[in-house]
């Protein structure tokens, strides 16, 4: 075998657990195979393994129903937060008046913070195994985006601005499987609070309860395991 | 009921007894059916027959001839053994009276005659 040959079967095998890796990269080897019917066989374990996750709802619940909509409506958020900032703002820093705008802006602030953590822990726990396929699927539009963006009076990365607390959402969804009732019920009440304003205008319900729901998700599974620590870590493989 | 893969690594597993792991089942299977088994087959089958309690497993220590890799080792268990000898049975009794079960039985009777 070449050692270009083994080097694919070696990061093709990254895609594997580290047990069954050891395993399959030792059987290659003893073996002899060529290298192209090894990275075949990699691949072929590695796609089985994928699609075995697949046979529950929650990935497809995580990469279709909160990843890909989550952050095309997440990145319309942050535009329509940065530019609600840069009237109020105007020109100068000091400028600012403490008044309706200000305390919508401020709302709107802590609502882009929550659905993003929410959505980002909800995603990471939702489907551990299939965190990569939904972080690509939530790229994707980014990408798009980021491509077409067409203001001027704005920076691109505007867009961007939910990123922060959905990644760490993801990270610690990933670490934890649920929070505390407590934390969780707060979390979705807040949330649902700051939708308020938006409840008056037409057509907002929908972006609104979807954006919302991991909220009420995150109660829902803490409702149900109260039994459980403070917080469940997830086995280790 | 076992499928027809599954009896396959169960058979090949318990022929091969302490020496039964990946690589030997997989070289022991093709030997015999004169097919291809891939890696991805085989490890997913061993990990349905794992869970069904039909096997178990373990990793052995890493061997020099593996690359200082370890082995994922294989064994039959008693309900393996007993999910096999089901599989046998029902091919054996659906067999009766086929045309190629039966021209193979007179055919071994007259080796022997």
């Amino acid at each position: 075998m070449t050692s270009i040959g083994w080097s694919l079967i070696e990061v093709a095998s990254q895609l594997l657990e580290r047990r069954e890796r050891e395993a399959v990269l030792g059987d290659l080897t003893e073996a002899d195979v060529s290298s192209w019917r090894g990275v075949l066989d990699v691949l072929g374990l590695v796609i089985r393994r994928q699609a075995m996750h697949w046979k529950s709802w929650r990935p497809w619940l995580a990469a279709f129903g909160l990843a890909l909509p989550g952050s095309l409506l997440l990145m319309g958020f942050s535009v329509s937060v940065s530019q609600a900032y840069q009237r109020l703002l105007g020109p100068t820093v000091f400028g600012i008046t403490v008044g309706e705008g200000f305390t919508l802006l401020l709302c709107n602030v802590l609502l882009l913070i929550c659905w993003s953590w929410t959505g980002g822990f909800v995603m990471g726990s939702l489907s551990r195994r299939t965190v990569r396929v939904s972080a690509a699927l939530s790229f994707l539009p980014c990408m798009f985006c980021l491509a077409r963006f067409r203001v001027e009076s704005l920076s691109r990365f505007c867009l961007l601005l939910f990123l922060i607390p959905a990644v760490w959402g993801v990270h610690r969804g990933l670490q934890i499987a649920q929070i505390k009732l407590r934390s969780a019920l707060i979390l979705a009440v807040a949330i649902t609070v700051l939708t308020i304003p938006a409840w008056s205008r037409r057509g907002s319900w929908i972006p609104n309860w979807a954006l919302s729901w991991p909220a009420w998700y995150l109660v829902a599974t803490s409702w149900r395991a109260p039994a459980v620590k403070e917080v469940k870590r997830w086995r280790v493989n | 009921m076992l499928g027809e893969f599954e009896y396959l690594l169960i058979t090949a597993a318990a022929g091969l007894g302490d020496n039964a792991y990946g690589a030997a089942i997989r070289e022991e299977i093709e030997a015999t059916t004169g097919r291809r088994c891939s890696i991805g087959a085989l490890y997913t089958t061993i990990d349905r027959l794992e869970a069904k309690g039909l096997l178990s497993t373990w990793m052995s220590d890493a061997t020099p001839q593996r690359g200082g890799r370890a082995k994922r080792m294989v064994r039959v268990t008693p309900n393996g053994v007993l999910a096999a000898k089901d599989f046998y049975d029902t091919v054996t009794r659906v067999s009766r009276g086929a045309s190629w079960a039966v021209n193979r039985a007179a055919n071994k009777a007259g080796s022997l005659l």
